[in-house]
């Protein structure tokens, strides 16, 4: 991208350069990134809708546009139109802030996710990246409080609280799961995870408790079925956005979905190779994809996203299949399963890297 | 006949075969053919004797008002007058059917009034027709008995062309209008 | 301590009657304490239309479409149960042809697949598995397809006519029957698939909503409730109807009487439905075609008398009580046993101390219909 820096420069004329490096260039950066993933995350909808339909035996949007394709574009415009109802007791300051916080921080989240090979497409890579990731994705819940608190409903309050408990529990696996990660790699950085797995084999196959773990408790962390106990239409209406109309239920939508994308992400960088489609350093690694130049970096991000594509699909599998827990059965399931089965991947792990460093140092 | 839980074994639950079944199910299903029927381009077929909207026949009806009696909700009003006429060259006094309504938006299509009907072929019988009722204005759904007699449409004429046709003309021009766009 | 204090902690929740999952209008005010339930009252009248005195000023074959009414989705078992109280009140049970016996077996078997179906389907998605509910709508299509092709409706039937029936079947109609019944047990298995032996199913419903066997039969219950408790109680058996002594079929009881065991009941009579239906095929070639009508007179003015008659609907005993007077064409008073009624008294003892995300369990597995319950 720096090639084509003086070319847009030039452009600006002018203008002097620490403004255009700065301040236009970050900023056009930021606003074609962040249209992009809008795009992506509202055709998550669509391709959700359409995949759970086709499941069901039935076919889902197909009118709007060939094949549905344009329901993603026809959705934000419905809901940009729609009456923005505010409930007479809600409290009004929270109301308003809940449906943001929880979009800003899964949108921020993708600043820190690299989608191929590095330089091109790793915007920030920071050296605690995943560190970072999960301290924002945990944010995200916060707004469903507020908004269940705020919105003066009992259905909103329940759907809030259970929120909050559902973070309280999956926070915790979810964090130890990817620990045995971390003490194979020995490092935080997203790029530096994923250069490890290209050098040995995806981390899928020495972790696989860890990432059993890890796809559980992500699916719990975004509140998706079969853990969208926050939301569960059959027993809280709507849950914490019962209340919600317009756009900002579209924004507690479109922070799902996005936290979804991050997840799914994520879990690919960890144990699943990222953008790389290599063993012990043959095949497409990250150096061959930069030695081909662009098109290396376009097959990189190529086979991340058919990658990231396979966990939203999956998700919407569960969806399609699972039916709900129920609220105390999730807490059993996160505190009695999942956390001293994280615990106990953590011990083994630590135990096995103890003794290939003995057996290789002896 | 006691139903019990089907008995699972410890290592298909340690396996998740229980959640595998039913992801391979929907897996399945996902390349199954659909059973949407994509409703205003396509119609499911009514079956032939599907209780649609109402037809009626002034010719066959005898005035005798049993259908509104069998009607279990009354909404079916039938005024009768009586009217002298010629027939056959004697003066007669013959029963006429003034007012044969039906408040179709309240019907529930029991066909209770076309079993009860005497005449054959029936006078008012539900068609396998149109089951689109829906109206913007309710008193569309009140109707007389032209309505009831004609709603699916006055008779079709047929078209230039089919004319033509008919007549043996063959060149376009002959046809006026058809001719000038050219 | 707490109880006789002012209680801060309980919170109070109007469950419905705009509620995705109270199956209608049913309206439960529940106290809850965090998500525990500690008491929980339904409320019922939403739907009142008063058919019951509607049946009083009309004659007996104006109600047979309002019998429709009653349980929406199992119209043809409605039809039935009152037809059978007129012809007993006429005394012409016995001259009913046995083809039109067959023929009302049949609709009320399809229909208890039906009812069960969307019962299934409905339950399922309750309890956050919306796949099923596709699946089930499949099928139940299928049946309602049957329905349109012998009397010409799909939900409200008004199939059956007092003395008999009125419309008769066809060789083409048994064959799309044959059909569908070839179909129905891979599409059951399907289901079952997604549900029987998930994990998540089995802890959403084991031990939910437990009823001793001793309540169930104290509160009246019947159907798969009362089943589902280790009661062998059908009327189908109890006092067989229609042609239900010549048939062979089970009825299935549960150990638990729990959510779970309800479900499991529920499926297998569906497979018992199933195998009375084929009986049923073989048996309507041994009967003249067009024998379909008793001897009623065109105004029907039964003695004076009462009667009661009750059939096993798919959600349990429904009868009907006529008294008739002798002197009009309608009957003095008519009082409809409703199952769903009688099976949702027992929801405030079900509910108690179970969660909210239960009640919802509760309510899809007891299966009321709110047109049944508020009449």
């Amino acid at each position: 991208m720096s090639a084509t820096l003086p070319v847009v420069a030039s452009m600006f004329g002018s203008i002097p350069e620490p403004i255009v490096n700065y301040v236009i260039w970050p900023t056009t950066k930021f606003v074609i990134a962040f249209a992009v993933i809008m795009g992506i995350v509202a055709f998550t909808t669509l391709v959700e809708r359409r995949v759970l339909g086709f499941m069901q035996a039935r076919l889902g949007p197909n009118r709007v546009g060939p094949q549905g394709i344009l329901q993603f574009v026809a959705d934000p415009i419905k809901l940009l139109l729609k009456e923005d109802i505010v409930p007479a007791g809600a409290q009004k300051a929270a109301y308003f802030i809940a449906p943001m916080l929880p979009i800003i921080p899964a949108f921020l989240a993708f600043c820190l996710i690299p989608f191929g090979p590095p330089p091109t497409f790793a915007i920030a890579d920071v050296n605690v990246g995943l560190l970072l990731v999960l301290a924002l994705t945990s944010t995200g819940v916060y707004g469903i409080i507020l908004g269940g608190w705020a919105s003066n409903n009992k259905f909103s309050l329940l759907g809030g609280l259970r929120s909050a408990a559902q973070m309280v529990s999956y926070e915790v696996p979810f964090g130890l799961s990817i620990v045995g990660v971390l003490m194979l790699t020995g490092s935080l950085s997203l790029v530096e995870i994923v250069r490890y797995q290209e050098q040995s084999v995806w981390n899928v196959l020495p972790q696989l408790i860890g990432c059993f773990i890890f796809l559980v408790a992500m699916t719990a962390e975004v509140n998706r079925a079969p853990f969208d106990l926050p939301e569960a239409e059959s027993e809280l209406v709507a849950g914490f956005h019962t209340e919600y109309s317009g756009m900002k239920f579209a924004f507690f939508f479109l922070a799902e979905y996005a936290s979804m994308l991050v997840n799914a992400c994520l879990i690919v960088l960890l144990f699943f190779g990222g953008w790389t489609a290599a063993i012990a350093g043959h095949g497409l690694t990250t150096a061959a994809m930069q030695s081909m130049g662009w098109l290396g970096m376009i097959l990189g991000f190529l086979i991340f996203g058919a990658k990231v594509a396979f966990f939203m699909i999956l998700y919407i599998w569960f969806r399609g299949t699972f039916p709900r827990y129920r609220f105390d059965q999730l807490m059993d399931l996160g505190w009695k399963w999942m956390i001293p089965l994280a615990l106990a991947n953590i011990v083994v792990t630590g135990l096995v890297i103890l003794i290939a460093q003995s057996g290789g140092a002896s | 006949m006691l139903v019990e839980a089907p008995k699972t074994k410890w290592t298909d639950r340690f396996l998740l075969l229980d959640l595998l079944t039913g992801l391979r199910t929907t897996w399945r299903e996902l390349w199954r053919k659909k059973v949407t029927v994509e409703y205003p381009e396509n119609r499911l077929p009514t079956s032939d004797n599907f209780r649609g909207m109402f037809r009626f026949s002034y010719e066959r009806c005898i005035a005798c008002k049993i259908c509104a009696m069998a009607c279990p909700i009354e909404i079916i009003y039938i005024d009768v007058g009586e009217e002298t006429r010629e027939v056959d060259g004697k003066k007669k006094k013959i029963k006429v059917l003034n007012r044969y309504d039906i408040d179709v938006k309240r019907c529930m299509f029991c066909s209770l009034c076309e079993e009860a009907c005497p005449t054959k072929p029936k006078s008012i019988w539900l068609t396998t027709g149109t089951y689109e009722l829906a109206s913007y204005d309710r008193n569309e759904l009140y109707m007389n008995m032209q309505q009831l007699e004609y709603w699916e449409g006055r008779p079709e004429y047929s078209t230039l062309e089919e004319i033509a046709a008919e007549q043996g003309i063959t060149e376009a021009k002959a046809l006026p209008g058809k001719g000038d766009s050219k | 301590m707490t109880q006789t204090m002012l209680n801060l902690h309980e919170m109070e929740i109007s469950f419905g009657p705009q509620h995705p999952s109270t199956h209608g209008v049913l309206r439960v005010m529940v106290k809850i304490d965090g998500e525990r339930i500690v008491d929980a009252k339904p409320i019922i009248g939403y739907l009142h239309r008063g058919t019951e005195k509607l049946f009083e000023n009309m004659n007996y074959p104006q109600c047979v479409p309002h019998t429709d009414r009653l349980d929406y989705v199992a119209s043809a078992t409605s039809n039935e149960g009152f037809v059978g109280a007129v012809e007993k009140l006429l005394g012409i049970t016995d001259q009913i042809p046995r083809r039109a016996k067959i023929i009302r077996v049949m609709l009320a078997e399809l229909q208890r697949l039906s009812s069960h179906l969307l019962w299934l389907a409905t339950h399922a998605i309750d309890l956050g598995a919306m796949t099923p509910f596709f699946y089930t709508f499949r099928e139940r299509e299928l049946i309602l397809d049957l329905f349109e092709d012998y009397c010409g409706a799909r939900l409200t039937l008004n199939c059956m006519r007092i003395g008999g029936q009125a419309d008769d079947v066809n060789a083409q109609w048994l064959q799309k029957l044959a059909d569908f019944l070839g179909i129905f047990d891979a599409a059951l298995d399907e289901y079952e698939s997604l549900l029987t032996t998930n994990r998540i199913w089995r802890k959403r419903t084991v031990g939910i909503g437990v009823i001793t066997p001793e309540d169930a039969i104290d509160w009246g219950l019947t159907g798969p409730p009362l089943r589902g408790s280790g009661i062998e109680w059908d009327i189908r058996r109890a006092f067989p109807y229609e042609v239900y002594s010549d048939l062979k079929f089970e009825i299935p009881v549960g150990r638990n009487g729990d959510t779970y065991d309800r479900y499991l009941c529920r499926m297998e009579e569906m497979r018992q439905s199933k195998k009375i239906l084929e009986q049923c095929v073989t048996m309507i070639a041994d009967t003249k075609e067009g024998d379909l009508k008793a001897k009623v007179s065109r105004v029907i003015r039964p003695a004076e008398g009462e009667a009661y008659f009750s059939v096993e609907c798919p959600k349990g005993e429904l009868g009907y009580y006529i008294i008739a007077d002798g002197k009009n064409p309608n009957a003095y008073r008519c009082h409809v046993r409703p199952p769903s009624f009688v099976n949702l008294s027992a929801l405030p003892d079900l509910v108690k101390g179970h969660l909210v995300a239960d009640m919802v369990a509760v309510i899809g597995t007891i299966d009321i219909v709110l047109g049944e319950v508020d009449r």
